[in-house]
Formats: C-alpha cells, structure tokens, sequence
C-alpha cells in the first residue's frame, strides 16, 4: 500500500484517553496522505466519510484506529480500498489510565504498528478457475446414502462409491428401526429400501458398487478421483469428498468368559438381527423358541482390554431387539443387563415403552461369565449393581451387544509404516535399519489398509484420532477433518445410531457443498472462512528442509522427488504454520509475512534504558487470546502499559526471527499467548501452539547462548474465558522483566 | 406361556413370572416403569440413610423377587403418602406399588394361606366373605331361638343370648389372635435373616406402641393433616370400642349391671365416642382419598374391602342402636344379624385384611429400631 489514511475515533473514551491531535506527526512519519479524527466512526456519518474517502482514490489504504478488529465489522467493510484496524478503544482506553503518558506512548505505538502492517501490505490478487462440483461420497450406507442425496438435492453431482455389491450397510438388513418420529414409543418400518430406491433413481446420482478408490489427487475443486470396479479403472473429477466408510461389529470371539464360539446359544446383536430379519427367533442348539434371552450390553465395550469407548447405538439396538421379539413372543423374557443404559433423546419413550412391557426385565450390573449348562441352557453370572449382589440367571439364548469398530484408515500411521520399511532397506547403518524394521513391525496393522488413496505427503487417508474413529479435529465442528475438502460422516467419524448417522450425512454433505463454494470464490473454509488470500512460496530459496511439508496440520502441501513443497492453495487453511516453520522464509500471505511484522515490531519506539520504561512485545493468538484481551477490555480490566501487542493468526505462524528481532531491536521481553495444547488441545489449527512451545524452546537455548536469560521468552496458555487472568498475565511477566533487569541489546 | 421347569433356578424365573403376573393384576404394573433414577428414595422423609427404599423395592418388584420381598421390613415403613409418586419422573407410582406389594405379602404372610387369599382376592371374593358370616349366624339364631323377634322396649340379649355371642366372638378372637401370632412369627423370622438385632424386643415395642399412639412419623412424612387425623381417630376409634367391649363383660359380669346399660353410663359415653371417633375417621380417610385422588394412588379392592367392611359394622353397630331406640324390633333384629355377621367378618379377615399393617408394620418398626442404631426417627421417639 501506498497512499495510506488515517482515521481516527474519539469515541468510547478513546478521546478522553488519548490526545488524538497528536497523531498528527505519526501521520507524517509514516507518509499517509490523509489524517483525520472522528467523534464516532462506526455511525452512519462516519462510514459514509470512510466510503467518501475510499471512493475517491485519494488513498489505497486505510488505518482506522477506532476498536478492536473484532468489532464492526460490516461498517468497516470497504470494497475496494485495504484496511486495517488499530485497537484503541480495547487495547489502550478501557485498559488504561486515561491521559498518563504511558498510556500515550502505548496508543502511539499501537498506531505505528497499524499503519506499519497497512503500508507492508500487498494487494491480494488471484485469478480463479472453474472448478468441478461433483461431490464424491465414499460408503453407501446410511450416511453416505443421505449425504448423497443432500449434494444431489442441492444440484451437484454425486458419485457414490460402495465396497460391497448393495447400498444401505447393516441398516439395509433391518425390518423394523428406531423410532424417529412421536410419539417415539414404538418400532417404525424399515425405510431402507426406500431410501436405496431413491439414491439409484436419482438423476444426480452415479451409483458404483463393488468399487474402490485406487487414487486421489489434487485438492478441493479439482479432486482427480480414480476408482477400480471389476479389475477395470475409471476416472472422473470431484469438488469435495465425503467418508461414510462406517463400522464393523468388534469381534466377539476375542470377549473371553462370555460364551462365544462354546454354545452356540450365545450370538451377537448382528447375529440376532439376521435371524429376526428372517422370521423367526429360535435357539440355535435346538431350534426351539428361547423362552428366556439375555442381553448383555457393552459385552467387550467400555472396557480398557477391549473397546475403551461406548458405542452409543448398542443400547438402541438391544431395546429394538426386545421390542422386536415381543411384537411375536410377547411371553419370552427378554432380560437386559446393562452397565448404564444410554438412551438419549427421544430414545427414552421408546425405552419406557419396551420396559413397560410384561415381559421386559432390566437391571444393572457387571456380566462376568455365561456359562453353558449342557442341554439346560446357559447360566450368566453378574454382579447386580443396583441390589449389590452376586446373581445368576438362566437365558436359552445370550446376546452379546458388541459395539463398534470404525472402517477407518489411519493415513500418518500408514505413511510412517511405508517410510519406515524404506528406512529398513535403504538406511546407512545396521543399527538404523534394525529400528526401522522394528517400526514395521510395530505399525504392520496399519498394512494395505488404505481407503481414499490420497496421494498426499502426510499419508493416503485421514488422519484417525482416539480409537481410531476419524473425528473432527476441531471443538464444535462435526465432520471437518484435518484434509481440506474431506468430510467424515457417520460411524466412521463417531460412534452413533442410524438416525444420527443419516442426519451426519446431511451435515457432511453441507460441508462438501460449502467447501466446493467456498473454493470457487477462492476463500478458505474454516476456520479462516473467507480469507481468500493465499501464501506465497519463494521457492527458489527453498533448501528442501521439509519442515513445512511435514507440519502443516492439513496435509496442503506435497513434495517432489528433491523435497520441495508443492502447494495446493485449496488445501490451505491460511494459518501459516508453515510460515513459522520455515528456516528460509519463504513463507508469505499478502497480509501477513514475516516481513511485514518485522517492520511492526521495529516500529514500536523503545525508549532508553535510563527511562525506566520496559517494552513487552505480546504476540496474541488472534483466536482465543485476543478475545479474551477484549473481553478483559470489555470488563475494564487495567493491564500493565509496557506490554505491546501484535495479534497472530496462530503461535505456530510464529517464526523464530521475530523473537530476534524484538530483542536486538530493544524488547526486554517477549510474550506469546495462545492455546492449550496436548491431548485436549484447544488449537484451531490442531498442532499451532504445539509447535511453537517446541520452537521456542530451541530459541530459548540459543537465548542462552547470547547471554539472554531465557525467561525473557514465554509462553502462556490462555483460553476464551482466561480474561480474569491477562491483568495478572502481563503483571506477573512485567514484574519478572523488571527483575532481569533491561535488554543489554537495548540501543544497539 | 412359561418355560418348563428345567432346573431348581428355573423354578424360581418360573415363580417370579407368577409373582409379577399377580403384581400386574393388583394395580403393580407402574413398576416396570422404573428406571433406577432413585428420585422415590430421595424424595422420602422415613428412607433410612442406611437402606433406602423404595428404589430397591421396585427393581425387585419388576423382577418378581417375591423371596426377598417377604422378608423386607422397608415395605412396611411406608406411609403411603405419595411424595414418591408425585415426584416419580417415569410416573412408575412407587407409592401405589409399594401399597400392592404390603397386599400381596399380607396374603404371602397368612396362616392359614386359604384365608390370605380369599381376602387378597376380595375384589371378586367380597359377597362370599361377608355373606357366610351372616348366613351363619341367621341358622345358628334359627337353630338357637327359631329367630324370635322380642316385643319392644327391648335388649338384644332377648334376641341372641349372650351365651351365643361368647360361644362364637371368643373362638373367633383365640382363631385371630392364633393368626397374627402366626403370620407376625413368620414375618418376623423372614426378616431377621441375616442381620444382628440388638436390644430387647419388649423395650422397642413399648417405644414403637408410643411412637402409633401418638402417630408421631406421620407427621414427619408427607402426608396431609388431614389423613393423619383421620388415621388417628381410627386407630383411637379402634381402641375405644375395643377397650369398651372388655368394660361390658367387666359390667355385666364383674359388676352386676344389666344391659343395655343407661346413655349416662361411662362405659357408654366410651363407646359412643369411640363410635364417634370410627365414623369421623373413617369419613376423613374417605374423603381425602376421593377429593385428592391423583396423589392418593390408586384404591385397590384389598383397601375397599377393609374401609367397606369397618363402615358397615360401624353403620349397622349405630343402626342398631337407633331402632332400638325407635322400637322397630324386626328392622333391628335384622340389622343385628347384619351387625354380628359384619363384626365376624371383621375379626376373622382381621389378620389378612388392610389391619394387618398394624401387625407387620409395628413388627418392622421394631425390628428397625432393633437393627439401625441411628436412624433419624429412633432420635425423635426418644
């Protein structure tokens, strides 16, 4: 930017704060051609003066030094002209002592660094391309069913692809299902077939049974998508992806002390299902009517040996299966003892309604045994939790409610297990080799078990979180995944019943479609949605170190045989983690470079030692520091006036040279704000504050090196609702500098 | 329907299949509403810390454990005021179950069993439990007397000699007395399996009699005043006309008075007011169970059967009284077969009808205090 404004708010206390006249000379300095004060910017005159101005050419750019960035932004909004925002209400008035020089010298600061970043700015200017909006869905069960019909009902082609030789998964064996409508107290018809119906016939929808994907490539938009059917390959291109890949029953021979593969008596709840869906119920052993079957819910589930997790549809399916066997043997004693039994929802009319029914018993309590007795049956031992007491029970039929496994792939474990075995052959020494060939071995599970064949660095499927379900990796958002452009969908993603899995198939296919859109317009999807700038890679600098390649928490970039990162722009979720990584810094967005926030950081006046005025650089995590920052703001909370802040878009776009910088240009420390990382981590971009507490590790020690004590660098976990904390935050780390004692550096 | 019986245990599912059929027929089937949640427990003013009821009671109600029901005293610390009820989120009526249960270990608990079920079942079984009586006393009047009716002014020894009334009240009391020892020996075994009591039996029951006479843990329940009123004059009712039966013998025989005695008499004044008492009462608990049905919980005909029974023989004892007075002897001797037959009625069916709760209840609230060392309504008694 060139030609920059400045503008001005004396409006919520910002004018009793600050001399706003005084940014008269700051204008001057920093060349801005236009320098005005308004007594309220964002009313109705104050954004027609904005709009005046930035129709009139006069300025390409523009500061507006009012509130935070978070606010206002509609009124802000100005097609055609740059702006950028200057917190004074947030960062300086409601944080400060009205009219102290400290507070001053912060606002001033707080207005260099604006207009540094405006005027570093470089026009975001990208020419878009058609791009394809087939949706592929991947799984033709319940979830992939309804998503396939959702991207169709929206107008985008589906290519539905499907491992087996029908549609509609385990559901499709069902007769009678949960019920989904009121007053949910009693089986519904299967609508299955219905639903198959409807995905053949539909005109958007091309239905591939018995086909697999043999490779993907590229990125949203322009998935280059080929699948195998029948030893033959066909190709086609897709926009988004969604994985309904769904789950398999846990394997009910590896529960030991139940019973199963001894009597034949003892079946599974998918073994029931089948012999319902035929007709008839009878004990296996005889063939005989059972008079007494035994339910046991979470048979291997919940258990550390087996499945940690509850499979939330076991419950369900059981109370479903009691119904079921009484709408034709209302005499059979259907018992049922569960560990808790979860029937959330509206699922508690129809739990009610089957336990009410004459011949319904339900307890809870630990099984621990089933035991065959020969011709007389089985005999289960459990712990009654709700007497306290031992019991044993008679049942002519046991049924094991086993829960879910996810037909997930975990794509970095297969990726690690590849490397690992060119490592085996190829490392240089023995000792490398053997760990290597120890890897294999560790990951061999993981072998062929690829699903999207994604041709991407970072490994050929999605990565698979806790128990292997490929979730969401981000707090509030279902079906995103840590692959741009790629929805996970139904029990694949978590455990869930039907209706929940055809209803996450709707969800996932609004994603799809979003994304598809969202790329068309150029913009990133969440949860930057909206950014259409992209980074830039210099990569006739690049020294193939991989950094970038192999952190980048979405898997955008890809690598050449030499090991230079290919970028795919649809991939990227503009957090600039990369730009953090990279050693060269190559790295940059138009908005936001490594350069550009050099310049705010030597912006910032330092003032001589001998003025007894610390300076704090603070780089604040724009995602949840920074609305902690205004949420303190917003609470009048005072914090100390030598801290400065330089929003970020994640620690992890942190790139070690800004630390140096701060500190040869005069900082006494620096501060870094941002999310809780580890198993429950907070992060938006995943591994952002993860690998900036690494990196800065490493600089602390070279910090060490440069006879810095290393506590003038730190990071500080701080959530959305930390904003009681910042005043301490900042004091406590103020009252440490002053212990320190200043920057030796200061003046250099 | 059931299963054939394979094994011992299968006895068991066979006989808790029974159980709950039975439950189901009485007014129990709410149990199977029951999820465990424990709200009934919590919302209870008499549940012991120690072993709270009814949550538990459910849950072996649904299952049919008749065994371990009838050896649960928790069932008879109830005071059916309902709170449970009201509070139920699964509307599964703990209240009403545990009323159905006490029937159903009533007619478990009888000795002879035969009688236990006649009165259990007294929905079908009424006409038949209240017209022998009667009918046997009109063949042994005819057989006696060749039913005579006395020319007015009159006593009713000139109808039915005393002789003839001893001859059959006291048989009749022995029997009843017979079955309460019984029933409450039995009841009493069941329920100290397994557990260490402590402290003498006499020294608790005094304190237990205190605790009924002045109905002290009805009022710590949530019951109105007004059930616990009527509840009271009942049971003092009860007393009164008990107590004013032993006066009369002691007058006729001890003191040389000639019936019926003069309305200024003591003995008299004490059994008008204790008739007083029966009607007033009986009309309370009456009224309040019709006017506050939705709480009340569902009136089972083992509940009807016992309020029907005492109203007749309070209506029919005061009907008496007033055609005497009114010199109509042929409606009063008629209405005296009534009365007598109602009155055997009463004392036979006694230890298998809704009385019996004062039996198991008084046992259970011993044993209580025999087995919790602090309960918080042991603190309150004492």
């Amino acid at each position: 930017m060139e030609k920059l404004g400045l503008f001005a708010c004396s409006g919520c206390e910002i004018g009793e704060a600050v001399d706003l006249s005084a940014f008269e000379e700051l204008a001057e300095e920093h060349g801005a051609a236009l320098n005005e004060t308004h007594p309220g910017l964002c009313s109705p005159e104050g954004v027609a003066r904005l709009r005046e101005v930035a129709d009139s050419g006069e300025v390409d750019g523009l500061l507006i030094a009012a509130c935070s960035s978070r606010e206002k932004t509609r009124e802000f909004r100005l097609e055609g002209c740059a702006v950028e925002r200057a917190s004074l209400r947030e960062m300086v008035a409601w944080t400060h002592e009205h009219g102290d020089e400290d507070t001053h010298m912060l606002a001033e600061d707080v207005v260099r660094m604006g207009l540094a970043r405006l005027s570093g700015r470089k026009p975001a200017e990208r020419e878009l391309e058609t791009l394809e909006r087939t949706v592929l869905v991947v799984g033709g069960g319940v979830a992939g069913m309804q998503a396939a019909i959702a991207a169709a009902d929206l107008g985008h082609p589906v290519q539905l692809v499907e491992k087996s030789g029908h549609l509609g998964g385990y559901a499709a064996e069902l007769a009678l299902r949960l019920p989904e409508v009121p007053p949910y107290d009693d089986l519904h018809a299967s609508d299955s077939e219905e639903t198959v119906r409807r995905v053949a016939e539909h005109p958007k929808i091309h239905v591939r049974t018995d086909c697999t994907i043999a490779s993907i490539n590229g990125q949203p938009g322009q998935f280059q998508v080929a699948v195998e059917a029948a030893g033959e390959t066909q190709e086609f291109t897709a926009g988004a992806i969604v994985q309904a890949t769904g789950a398999r029953p846990y394997d009910a021979q590896r529960i030991e002390g139940f019973g199963y593969g001894d009597s034949p008596d003892v079946i599974t709840t998918l073994e029931l299902d089948r012999m319902l869906a035929e007709g008839a119920l009878r004990r296996p052993s005889d063939g005989e009517v059972p008079q007494r079957v035994l339910f046991v819910q979470c048979a291997g589930s919940r258990d550390e040996a087996h499945l940690a997790y509850c499979s939330a549809e076991c419950c369900g399916a059981s109370l479903r299966q009691v119904a079921t066997i009484h709408r034709a043997h209302p005499e059979v004693e259907c018992m049922v003892v569960y560990k808790d039994l979860r029937a959330p929802g509206q699922l508690e009319h129809f739990y009610e309604a089957v336990q009410t029914q004459p011949g319904s018993l339900f307890t809870r309590g630990e099984v621990n045994a089933v035991r065959s007795n020969g011709s007389e049956g089985l005999e289960v031992d459990l712990f009654d939790s709700l007497i306290g007491e031992a019991l044993t029970l008679d049942a002519d039929v046991v049924v094991l409610a086993t829960g879910m496994v996810p037909n997930s792939a975990d794509g970095e474990a297969i990726r690690a297990f590849k490397d690992a075995q060119v490592r085996a052959e190829t490392s240089e020494s023995e000792s490398q080799r053997a760990t290597a060939a120890e890897t294999v071995e560790e990951l061999s599970a993981h072998e062929s078990t690829e699903i999207l064949n994604l041709n991407y660095r970072q490994g050929p499927d999605l990565p698979a979180l806790g128990y292997g379900f490929s979730d969401s990796h981000y707090i509030c958002f279902p079906y995103e995944t840590r692959r741009t452009g790629i929805y996970a969908a139904g029990t694949v993603r978590a455990p869930m019943d039907a209706a929940q899995a055809g209803e996450d198939g709707w969800g996932a296919a609004m994603k799809a479609v979003q994304c598809i859109r969202s790329a068309e317009r150029g913009e990133a999807v969440h949860p930057r949605a909206g950014d259409a700038s992209i980074a830039d890679f210099e990569l006739k600098r690049c020294t193939q170190c991989k950094r970038c390649t192999e952190e980048c928490p979405f898997g955008t970039l890809n690598e050449d045989e030499k090991g230079t990162p290919e970028y795919f722009s649809e991939r990227c979720r503009r957090c600039g983690i990369c730009m953090g990584a990279c050693p060269e810094r190559i790295v940059s967005f138009p908005e936001y470079s490594v350069d550009l926030v050099a310049t705010m950081i030597k912006t910032v006046e330092i003032p001589d030692e001998d003025e007894e005025k610390p300076r704090i650089l603070a780089f604040v995590c724009e995602n949840d520091a920074l609305p902690a920052l205004d949420e303190a703001a917003r609470r009048r909370l005072e914090w100390n006036a030598w801290v400065r802040v330089i929003p970020v878009r994640c620690l992890g776009s942190i790139n070690t040279v800004w630390v140096a910088d701060s500190l040869s240009t005069g900082f006494d420390g620096v501060m870094m704000l941002g999310c809780k990382h580890g198993d429950d981590y907070q992060c938006h971009y995943i591994k952002g504050s993860e690998l900036a507490e690494r990196r800065m590790t490493n600089v602390q020690e070279t910090l060490g090196r440069l006879a810095l004590e290393e506590e003038r660098l730190q990071v500080t976990e701080v959530a959305r609702d930390d904003f009681a904390r910042i005043p301490e935050i900042f004091d406590e780390f103020a009252e440490l500098i002053e212990d320190i004692g200043p920057n030796p550096y200061k003046g250099f | 329907m059931i299963a054939p019986a394979k094994t011992e245990r299968t006895k068991e599912a066979l006989e808790a299949a029974r159980f709950r059929t039975v439950l189901r027929e009485r007014g129990g089937e709410t149990a199977g509403r029951c999820y465990q949640c424990g709200t009934c427990s919590s919302a209870c003013d008499l549940a012991l810390d120690a072993a709270p009821f009814p949550r538990r009671q459910m849950l072996d109600a649904q299952w049919g454990r008749s065994e371990r029901l009838s050896g649960d005293p928790a069932i008879w610390l109830c005071h059916q005021c309902n709170d449970c009820t009201v509070r139920c989120p699964r509307d599964a009526k703990p209240g009403d179950v545990l009323q159905v249960l006490r029937a159903a270990m009533v007619e478990r608990l009888a000795q002879p069993r035969i009688l236990g079920k006649l009165v259990a079942q007294a929905g079908r079984t009424w006409p038949l439990l209240i017209g022998v009586p009667i009918l046997f006393w009109v063949v042994l009047i005819a057989i006696a007397t060749g039913f005579a009716i006395p020319e007015s002014p009159f006593g009713y020894d000139e109808f039915v000699p005393h002789g003839l009334i001893y001859g059959v009240y006291f048989p009749a009391t022995f029997f009843a007395t017979w079955a309460v020892w019984a029933s409450g020996r039995r009841f009493w075994t069941l329920i100290g399996r397994g557990v260490q009591r402590r402290g003498s039996f006499f020294g608790h029951l005094t304190q237990v009699v205190i605790e009924i006479l002045t109905h002290k843990r009805f009022s710590s329940c949530g019951t109105s005043a007004q059930r616990k009123l009527g509840h009271l004059a009942l049971l003092w009712g009860f007393i009164g006309a008990a107590v004013t039966s032993g006066l009369l013998i002691l007058a006729m025989y001890g003191m040389g008075e000639k019936l019926p005695l003069p309305q200024s008499h003591p003995f008299k004044i004490l059994g008008n007011i204790s008739a007083v008492l029966l009607v007033v009462g009986g009309a309370m608990l009456v009224w309040t169970r019709w006017k506050d049905r939705e709480k009340a919980g569902s009136s089972t005909a083992f509940d009807w059967f016992f309020l029907g029974l005492v109203a007749l023989v309070i209506a029919t004892g005061v009907a008496v009284e007033l055609w005497r007075l009114a010199l109509d002897p042929t409606t009063a001797c008629i209405l005296y077969v009534v009365h007598l037959g109602a009155v055997l009625c009463l004392f036979l069916t006694l230890p298998y009808s809704k009385f019996a709760h004062l039996l198991y209840r008084t046992l259970a609230l011993v044993h209580e205090r025999m087995t919790e060392e602090s309960s918080p309504q042991s603190g309150e008694a004492s």
